[in-house]
């Protein structure tokens, strides 16, 4: 037992790297500001650079080999591909929040700020490494709680506190519906290591299923859909974005979602054949499959459809986000649910493309472009000229020239268009579905087809804007420089995993298999 | 060093995309008016690692050997396996080509979607890679002088290095898709520099038909590319051709069929009759772009896909047919047309039509014979080298009196600039010599052999009195091209000084620009004479392994009949426009119709105006007004729902946290008995 502890962290040396440089945040960073709130000018770059820092070491950690830790069922943690592919995500987003943070907290405020998104980003990862239901419970926590901060410490004002309460009452409902469910699901297998209620739920597939198994399943997959940003649990989204400030926003359109996928794809676990083909039979994966599906298109179709209402820019993107999400969940459904099983007991697919590897790129490629966007905004936005609405990006081509291309580039990704990641990632998600060979995926491809063109509207409607519409003022914007390398780096991320794509989707091959 | 090459070859095409990126991102900010320096830096790069790939090649063959595992080294000789209705004695003569691969770039996300961009170098990309990078390389140093001061600097010279990346990716291409790949490439770059100045009517009009008329070659390149992928299962170009025999024994028509379609790709590329109409108009483009795309290299593409294909056309001797009388029809209308122009440019560009209507009979002509075959296709291939040298210098010489004459290029606006403009004036001297065929001069070593090659036809190979036209038509070409060349020359250079008022103080160009001119002029001396008599450049293409050992039949009559219709031509013109001015005046009132035919170019392009775009236009009408009226009204109708749905489900999102907690809750209850009314039965 104590040798599974003193093991343990070896297996997270990275997050502890991020944990320890948040605790310096938090006790050096109020002896640097004065009783009655002031602190030295450029403060938040120190910050800002020790960030980077620690993210830097994290990353160091992350290139060396993984120590192998095959899924125990003593074991807190586990690590596997999973680990190495959402520590590569939390690395390359944390990297482009901290840049997009950077000049959009005060100085005496930065400290706390940055210490909570380095949490939140140990958090993710450690949702990618528990190997139990009260270490997955503490880690989705260690993403939250830090969050409710983050937001309030981003921006006081009132929309601002609004923004931070509704997103804090709402966020203890869901976690509490994902409590319930995690409690139902040790009663029904009698332990909280995940691998042993995989075990124990494998070992019974054969029978009949309890109810409380599916009550379980609902009640959890309803409280991480929270996270993920699927309708009907996407309510918050459009008024915090708006609300809030451009960090926090950036924050909540990604990590929460890797946060909730990666935990949904750790607790459903693998479908199982028999399960699929006899109803009742014990595997929660094939089981969830259904309501996940119809998450998928409702989430698709409401986010796309209440997008093209929007003018304020964070309101739009949130709708994308939640839009983004129905694509992830299409993913998720695929992954979850057993392929069309051919005469000979194996499944008909035509292509190589399964539902989780298609989900985790499509993310990775969502992830790095929405921050993007979210980045220019908060790069080119200042006091009294800020980026809130569509028509505030009137005429971008002329004042500046520069983001209004990255931009353009960033929105062919969001679009799906070549030559950007978010083609391949539309297109991967769109060939998993429809080869998945059954009717339910073939819907889903349709309904992602469908989507992915009303989503072009209000995409590409920007683009138009920037560069067709006259500015009402002609002067030249300046950009802020930290969020702009930010912008930078995720319009060349975008194009150059597009050219040579095959080292992700490799690498994303060995996941769950 | 050997190891090395492979990736050497990728400096070949990367040094002028990354100069074309640079020059692109940076141009108008940071460079400006020195825009040009990494163009030419990056072509300078490419010719010479172009120069070392050839002296490799040519040193010995032997050299590549299959030691490293980078390297490749195929015998595809050896591969027509002497079944029994072959007529090939093939395998007594099987000998290693070289042929060198670099490891290319894969673009892949399944193992059933994956693309792979390789190149690979034979004998005879190695010779299109000299050209294409040394013409550019002259003349990106030419046009930084020409373009000096034009406000789109920066952009001329991005497009310019793109042209040369997507030019030597397109010859070293290892599979038709490739290929085709960049031949669209270098179709955009010709697309953007005909259109440089974009603000003229014309040169957008020009640049809009090239692309138009270009779609209906590519159309059937494609079908072409569709047909060899449905038939071979594969368009590789080494596996495509070692699997002619099989499919050639089955069904013949097949790969007529796919030849007549890829001659289709290459008779809009390379301007040929009937899509010859966009070459001429393409000279509203900058005079460098004119000499170096459309004269020089992209042009020749078409020339070089057929060479390339040469294993495909040998097995069908119709379309080898079909591509000589082509070639023939164009070089003669094209070279009728030249005699009556005006505008010196478009005299040249008519000879580019007609001198690529050269290449193309030499083409045919392989079909004579498999022991002609690769006289025949080394004819054509060694008269697009020589060519692109003296037509490139043709070329950047009017662009350098237009230079002088205040962007005027009428003819009949000046003469006599022998004494204004004397560098200019000694190296288009050569240039039309190397042009007419002078003996000695690169251009009569090359015309020189496809005559011969010509004149094999007529006399074996059972299609005899067909060849004895084509070979009529080139003698009579020949002739014209000598003809209409000096008076072009005799017109520009000699009798009174007359400048236009334009030309404000008429001046010999700098030096950065009579600089290449020399260079160029020198080759096309010494090029024909040290390359093509001498056996250089045969042995050379020869290591392609798409031609097989064949006869390098001669003829010193055609050499005497050369250089008659050389001199007669010459005098005739000197005659015409020196010694008795008045006549061509007389000449062009007896024959009204027929000069106004010439000047009119045929009237193709009116016949086409009535017969293809008038029709279509209306058609096009129609489905405005269906479109407009119809299909707009019910997409309207559609595309107000998702607004109107969303309208709809708006209310909800009323900014109230109690009532989204609600929803939340109410959703979840009915997922809950959703699942467990699925779990009852």
């Amino acid at each position: 037992m104590f040798q599974h502890l003193t093991n343990a962290i070896s297996l997270i040396l990275p997050e502890v790297v991020l944990l320890a440089a948040a605790v310096v945040n938090f006790a050096v960073g109020p002896f640097l500001v004065s009783e009655s709130g002031q602190a030295p000018n450029g403060l938040r770059h120190r910050w800002g650079i020790w960030s980077l820092l620690a993210l830097g070491i994290a990353g160091w950690l992350w290139l060396a080999p993984v120590p192998v830790a095959e899924a125990s069922h003593l074991a807190p943690f586990q690590s596997d591909a999973l680990v190495w592919f959402v520590r590569m995500v939390t690395l390359v987003t944390g990297t482009v929040l901290v840049l997009i943070n950077w000049n959009q907290t005060a100085d005496r405020d930065s400290a706390e700020s940055h210490a909570c998104l380095l949490l939140i980003l140990a958090g993710a990862n450690l949702i990618a490494l528990a190997n139990d239901l009260v270490v997955l419970f503490l880690a989705l926590e260690l993403v939250s709680i830090p969050t409710y901060v983050f937001l309030y410490v981003a921006r006081r004002d009132a929309s601002g506190q609004e923004a931070t309460l509704k997103y804090f009452l709402l966020s203890v409902f869901s976690s509490a519906l994902v409590l319930y469910g995690f409690s139902f699901l040790y009663g029904a297998a009698g332990t909280t290591n995940l691998t042993a209620i995989h075990r124990t739920l494998a070992a019974n597939e054969l029978q009949p299923m309890p109810a409380m198994l599916l009550v379980s399943i609902t009640t959890i997959v309803a409280g991480l859909a929270f996270r993920v940003t699927a309708v009907p649990f996407h309510f918050y989204a459009p008024d915090v974005f708006q609300g809030t400030a451009n960090s926090a926003a950036a924050l909540l359109s990604v990590v929460p979602k890797v946060a909730g996928i990666v935990a949904l794809v750790r607790v459903l676990g693998q479908p199982s054949v028999e399960a699929a083909i006899h109803a009742g039979y014990w595997n929660i994966a094939a089981k969830s499959g259904g309501m996940i599906y119809l998450l998928a298109i409702a989430t698709m179709f409401v986010g796309n459809l209440l997008a093209l209402l929007q003018k304020n820019l964070r309101r739009l993107l949130a709708y994308s986000s939640i839009a983004h999400a129905g694509y992830m969940l299409v993913g998720l459904s695929i992954a979850v649910s057993v392929p069309a099983i051919g005469d000979d007991g194996l499944a008909i697919s035509t292509t190589h493309v399964g539902g989780l590897p298609a989900l985790l790129f499509y993310l990775a490629v969502y992830g790095v472009t929405t921050l993007g966007v979210f980045a220019l905004i908060a790069s080119l936005s200042t006091g009294e000229r800020p980026l809130e609405t569509t028509d505030d990006l009137a005429g971008l081509s002329k004042t500046h020239p520069a983001g209004a291309f990255l931009a353009t580039v960033l929105l062919f990704g969001l679009t799906g268009l070549p030559p950007t990641v978010g083609f391949l990632g539309k297109l991967t998600l769109f060939f998993a579905s429809w080869n998945h060979g059954t009717d339910f995926g073939r819907r889903l491809a349709m309904c992602l087809a469908i989507n992915a063109a009303i989503a072009a509207w209000y995409y590409l409607r920007l683009i138009g804007v920037m560069y067709l519409q006259p500015s009402r003022d002609d002067t030249r914007r300046t950009a802020g420089t930290p969020a702009f390398v930010g912008v930078s780096l995720c319009a060349a991320t975008s194009l150059a995993v597009f050219f040579s794509p095959d080292w992700l989707w490799q690498a994303l091959q060995r996941i769950g298999s | 060093m050997s190891e090395l090459t492979p990736a050497l070859l990728w400096l070949i095409p990367g040094a002028p995309l990354i100069a074309s990126l640079f020059i692109a991102l940076f141009g108008k900010v940071l460079l400006r008016g020195r825009s040009h320096i990494p163009c030419v830096a990056a072509l300078a790069v490419s010719t010479i690692v172009a120069v070392f790939l050839n002296v490799m090649f040519l040193a010995s063959p032997g050299s590549l050997k299959p030691d490293s595992t980078l390297l490749s080294m195929t015998e595809v000789v050896a591969q027509h396996d002497g079944d029994a209705g072959s007529t090939h004695q093939g395998d007594a003569h099987a000998v290693a080509k070289p042929q060198l691969a670099a490891p290319g770039f894969e673009w892949s996300i399944t193992d059933n979607l994956a693309v792979r961009v390789d190149v690979q170098v034979d004998a005879m990309t190695a010779l299109m890679l000299l050209t294409v990078t040394f013409v550019s390389f002259l003349v990106s140093i030419y046009a930084s002088g020409y373009m000096h001061g034009d406000p789109g600097y920066p952009r001329f010279f991005a497009a310019f290095a793109l042209f040369v990346f997507s030019m030597s990716m397109l010859v070293l291409a290892k599979n038709y898709l490739t290929l085709f790949m960049f031949w669209e490439a270098v179709g955009l770059c010709s697309y953007l520099l005909i259109g440089f100045w974009f603000q003229r009517p014309n040169a957008a009009a020009a640049a809009r038909k090239a692309f138009v008329v270009n779609r209906v070659g590519d159309f059937g390149f494609i079908m072409g590319i569709f047909l060899i992928w449905k038939t071979f299962g594969t368009v590789d170009f080494a596996e495509v051709f070692a699997k002619i025999p099989g499919v050639a024994e089955k069904d013949p028509s097949v790969i007529t069929t796919i030849c007549l379609l890829l001659f289709v790709g290459a008779m809009g590329k390379s301007a040929q009759f009937p899509l010859h109409v966009w070459l001429p108009d393409a000279m509203e483009g900058p005079t460098p772009v004119s000499a170096l795309i459309h004269a020089a290299t992209m042009v020749t593409a078409g020339v070089y896909l057929v060479a390339r294909s040469t294993p495909l056309f040998m097995y069908a001797p119709t379309a080898q047919m079909v591509v000589s009388g082509i070639g023939a029809t164009t070089a003669l209308l094209a070279a009728l047309t030249a005699l009556t122009q005006y505008d010196l440019k478009r005299v040249l560009a008519y000879s580019t039509v007609s001198q690529l209507g050269f290449m193309f009979m030499a083409l045919g002509a392989a079909g004579v014979s498999e022991k002609l075959a690769a006289f025949a296709v080394t004819a054509a291939m060694f008269h697009l080298f020589t060519h692109a040298f003296f037509k490139a210098l043709l070329f950047l010489g009017a662009g350098s009196v237009m230079h002088a004459m205040g962007d005027v290029i009428d003819m009949r606006r000046f003469s006599g600039l022998r004494h204004v403009m004397p560098h200019t004036r000694i190296t288009f001297l050569i240039g039309s010599l190397a042009l007419a065929g002078c003996p000695l001069l690169a251009g009569f070593w090359s015309k020189d052999e496809i005559l011969v090659a010509l004149f094999e036809g007529t006399r074996a190979g059972g299609h005899e009195t067909f060849f004895t036209v084509i070979l009529a038509v080139a003698v009579v070409t020949a002739f014209l091209t000598a003809f209409y060349t000096f008076r072009a020359y005799n017109m520009t250079f000699l009798g009174e000084e007359r400048f236009p008022e334009e030309a404000h103080h008429p001046h010999e160009s700098p030096p950065v620009m009579t600089g290449p001119l020399y260079v160029l002029a020198a080759f096309s001396v010494l090029i024909g004479l040290l390359l093509g008599p001498t056996g250089v450049y045969a042995h050379a293409l020869g290591q392609s392994p798409v031609l097989e050992h064949g006869d390098h039949p001669h003829s010193w009559m055609l050499m005497g009949l050369s250089c008659v219709i050389f001199a007669s031509a010459f005098g005739l013109a000197r005659w015409m426009y020196v010694v008795a001015p008045g006549v061509p005046l007389q000449l062009e009132s007896k024959l009204r119709p027929l000069h106004r035919l010439s000047l009119g170019k045929f009237f193709l392009d009116e016949l086409f105006t009535y017969l293809i775009i008038k029709p279509v236009k209306i058609v096009a009408l129609l489905c405005t007004l269906f479109d407009k009226y119809l299909i707009d009204g019910l997409l309207d109708l559609i595309g107000s729902i998702p607004a109107t749905l969303g309208r709809l489900v708006r209310p909800i999102q009323n900014g109230f946290v109690l009532n989204y907690a609600w929803v939340m809750l109410l959703g979840f209850v009915v997922f809950l008995i959703q699942m467990l009314r699925a779990w009852a039965g």
